[in-house]
């Protein structure tokens, strides 16, 4: 029986059979797999498409699809094995959104961490666990300043809890933003982003080692030794530093403190990236950005406290070279101190406390797991003592006002 | 849900098991019907809601046309039809566009108005489900073909999950009749489809994502100069990603669809290898650019009403198409600068009846049509005239003082894909791919095909989606 919507029921309209199989060929296109489109038919109904398998034996074609697809993939899992990597979980969003929404499921007098890379790699969360009697959320993101997720807290009356404020300073006070999408990822997030990540977190991440955007393609093409175009240096990206497990607690890798060439080429990187580029703001700019942030940190800080929320900025370790620069272009007392006196809230500046010095980071910036076990510890005691003590009273003693 | 995620391969998964077994066919059809709500409703639930109303307002639209014994009452049912669509793609896609220009205009006559932000979602695929459910009534209105005999069979066509959000954009002659017989796709058409699947994913997640997205980016989204060089490489690039991702989801939604036995349109032809910009069009986009010519450029008059309405109707038809691509006056330049390339086409061709150009001419002119085609994508890619004018003078060798963008590795990837993606659309300029997959070994389909699925994975893409949903 013929289509009740068929053209070939429409006088005037494409002949019967054409509309079912339409295979006249357009003009120009000269082979037996040749069919017409709407382009070639205007103003008519369009037929049922032509739609053609090319002779070819496709059972066994896939099979040896399936074949070489497994050893090709084997053999990358083989070699980023041999290179060191094991399997661990993405740093994704979604990632993060599960962390982040336990504040709205009924945890949200819960301790949370927000600040860089240095939060999340050097405050080991078994360990705090383990003094404290409870496992922070961890919300830190790589490169990326605290202050836009530590607005989302302010903004959420269900947070009530406390607020451990990373301060890497060449992000905080220049609000740069590498991982800055989180929380509109986290109000957006489609069932079909939950899901995915959900199954990625069970089927994908604990098995491969090379799902790691150190890894992809691109990446791993564009890090090759290409020839310089003149007038455009390129800086090294910065590679695979650690690993995170499924609560988002991180470690750095053993292979930045253990592999030599490794260890040289992460410091290599810090190095290049430190160093003044034509792209950099001028000093007033930079001035103008770092006063902005300041006052961006205040305006939160006060709405947090507001509430009855616990804020306390923690300026992170760092050494070397890093260490180095971030004096000098982050003076502590025109940032740091400016940054608590116009917040009024509590700080740990790490050089203030003997406790807090002399870990040993291999890149200058982040600590190997052991040094980071020791210092989650050393820092916790310190934030009880001082700041967060049981009791519920804390004591601002070494703020600036106070110093 | 978009093609290229995980979520996507188990659902797909679950869809084919579901669809092999031995069902009746109009269970079968119920499942790929939930199927597809489930495939919409993955990005945003409430939304299914404008997916029914635009389906169900079509149906009866269609059944009252029939009825109609008068030609006021069908012209009322058609107007329903175009009213309800149309309103609903203005409201949700327009409806800041259109406040925003009207502030601008109360502006410039000296009334300050400060409308409340609009802050409405636009619903994914919502341009190309309604000129699909429209197309329908239209049809039928055009008495080209009689409504569908049962509303399980027209709803699936409107919603059938391979086409839903970014087309092709299918009639429902194509689709309605093959929803009406028992379908089930043979064994060779399930792994051509899988082979089809794996084409478009590696145009999309592979070439587009990986490589040329970010050159694009680095320029069209960055507060610095470019320079010719790095303007030029920008846009080939651009070039590159639009075609690899739209084409690529394209011939994804294909191989889907002939995995479950179903046949789609093609959607391009190599259309980077056009002579001329009428040709481009039959080779881009082909179920838009013939949608609009029958359901908009005909009726406006088309051809048959003399030269000067001709080339207004060419005009209307490309500036309304580029405005169908997004609330943005760069979206209707970039129609307006295509339907600008295709007069002048049309004058020259009138002019020049008896010109039959050499084969190098014939090659060059292709070059030509190319480099044309690629200022217009200044218009597509630049989200405002400032930065397309930045651009633009940029790849004129206009701007002064300027520092490279680009490094070597980025202007190597655009030259190596997009040079070989350019070629490969003159080979292939009239051939099809299955003729030349009938022809190659058998070994090399299956290295090529392992190849492309093997980048697929280790390109590690991040689910982005394509640049069509937006539209």
């Amino acid at each position: 029986m013929p289509s009740s919507i068929s053209s070939s029921e429409v006088p005037g309209g494409v002949p019967d059979g054409a509309a079912q199989r339409d295979t006249r060929v357009p003009s120009g296109v000269h082979d037996r797999y040749a069919r017409q489109t709407a382009a070639d038919r205007p103003g008519v109904a369009q037929p049922v498409p032509v739609r053609p398998v090319p002779v070819q034996p496709w059972g066994r074609i896939l099979l040896g699809v399936l074949a070489l697809l497994a050893l090709l993939v084997g053999g990358w899992e083989g070699y980023w094995r041999n290179f060191g990597v094991k399997p661990a979980y993405s740093n994704t969003y979604g990632l993060w959104a599960i962390q982040r929404r336990r504040i709205d499921a009924g945890e949200g007098n819960a301790t949370v961490l927000v600040g860089a890379s240095r939060v999340y790699y050097d405050i080991q969360l078994p360990v705090w666990e383990r003094l404290d009697g409870h496992r922070p959320i961890q919300l830190a993101f790589e490169g990326t300043s605290p202050l836009a997720y530590l607005e989302d807290l302010a903004a959420d009356p269900k947070f009530t809890g406390r607020v451990f404020v990373g301060v890497e300073p060449d992000l905080f006070f220049t609000g740069h933003e590498f991982r800055g999408g989180a929380v509109r990822y986290t109000r957006k997030e489609s069932p079909s982003q939950y899901i995915g990540q959900w199954l990625s977190m069970r089927l994908i991440e604990p098995f491969l080692a090379f799902d790691d955007p150190d890894f992809a393609l691109a990446t791993v093409l564009e890090r090759q030794p290409w020839p310089e175009r003149p007038g455009k240096h390129v800086f090294p990206e910065p590679r695979k530093l650690g690993y995170r497990e499924a609560d988002r607690n991180s470690y750095v890798w053993d292979k930045v403190a253990d592999d030599p060439e490794y260890h040289a080429l992460w410091q290599r990187i810090w190095h290049e990236n430190l160093q003044p580029s034509p792209d950099d703001p001028t000093p007033e700019e930079a001035l103008k950005t770092e006063r902005v942030q300041i006052a961006r940190a205040a305006s939160v800080v006060a709405k947090l406290r507001a509430r009855g929320v616990k804020v306390l900025f923690v300026r992170m370790p760092s050494s070397g070279e890093y260490l180095a620069y971030e004096n000098s272009s982050f003076p502590r007392a025109r940032a740091w101190d400016k940054l608590l006196a116009a917040s009024r809230a509590p700080g740990i500046y790490f050089e203030d406390y003997s406790e807090l010095q002399g870990y040993y980071m291999p890149e200058w910036s982040h600590m190997t797991r052991t040094e980071a076990e020791r210092f989650t510890a050393a820092l916790y005691r310190v934030i009880i003592r001082d700041f967060w003590r049981p009791d519920g009273g804390s004591s601002t003693a070494r703020t600036t006002a106070a110093r | 849900m978009v093609f290229n995620s995980l979520t996507f391969i188990v659902f797909f998964a679950c869809v084919l098991g579901l669809h092999s077994l031995p069902l009746r066919w109009t269970t079968k059809k119920i499942n790929l019907l939930v199927a597809s709500y489930l495939f919409y409703a993955a990005w945003n639930p409430p939304f299914v809601i404008l997916l029914w109303v635009s389906t169900v307002v079509d149906w009866y639209a269609a059944q009252g046309l029939v009825k109609a014994q008068r030609q006021t009452a069908r012209h009322a049912w058609m107007l329903l039809s175009v009213v309800a669509n149309l309103g609903m793609l203005g409201y949700f896609k327009y409806g800041q566009f259109l406040l925003d220009n009207f502030t601008a205009l109360m502006s410039a006559i000296g009334i300050a108005y400060h409308p409340a932000h609009y802050d409405i979602v636009l619903p994914v695929g919502i341009s190309f489900y309604t000129f699909a459910t429209m197309s329908y009534t239209l049809d039928v209105y055009l008495r080209r073909a009689l409504p569908a005999r049962n509303f399980l069979d027209y709803a699936l066509f409107v919603t059938f999950f391979p086409h839903l959000v970014a087309g092709p954009i299918m009639r429902p002659t194509e689709l309605v009749p093959q929803f009406e017989q028992t379908r089930r796709a043979t064994a060779d058409q399930l792994r051509f489809g899988l082979a089809l699947m794996t084409l478009g994913l590696f145009n999309k997640i592979v070439l587009a994502d990986s490589f040329l997205s970010t050159v694009a980016e680095r320029v069209y989204d960055s507060d610095r100069i470019p320079g010719a060089l790095d303007a030029w490489a920008a846009t080939f690039a651009f070039s590159g990603q639009i075609f690899c991702d739209f084409a690529g989801y394209s011939t994804t939604a294909i191989g889907a669809a002939l995995c479950l036995g179903f046949a789609m349109p093609d959607n391009f032809r190599f259309p980077y290898a056009a002579v001329g910009f009428s040709d481009f069009w039959r080779r881009w986009h082909i179920t838009l650019s013939s949608w609009l010519r029958d359901y908009l450029y005909i009726p406006l008059g088309g051809n048959r009403h003399g030269a000067r309405r001709t080339y207004l109707a060419l005009m209307v038809t490309m500036l309304l198409g580029g405005l169908w691509h997004g609330a943005n006056w760069t979206f209707v330049a970039w129609g307006g600068l295509h339907g600008l390339y295709l007069s002048v086409e049309r004058i020259l061709r009138a002019r020049f009846t008896s010109y039959r150009p050499g084969p190098v001419v014939f090659v060059l002119l292709g070059l030509l049509t190319y480099t044309l085609v690629n200022i217009t994508w200044v218009f597509f890619r630049a989200k405002t005239f400032s930065k397309a004018w930045i651009v633009l003078r940029g790849m004129a060798g206009q701007n002064a003082a300027t520092r490279p963008i680009l490094a070597t590795f980025s202007l190597l990837s655009v030259a190596a894909i997009v040079g070989a993606l350019v070629v490969t659309h003159w080979l292939m300029r009239s051939r099809t791919l299955e003729s030349v997959l009938a022809r190659t070994p058998a070994a090399a389909v299956a290295v090529v095909w392992a190849l492309m699925a093997f980048a697929i994975v280790i390109a590690q893409g991040a689910g982005s989606a394509f640049i069509y949903f937006q539209f």
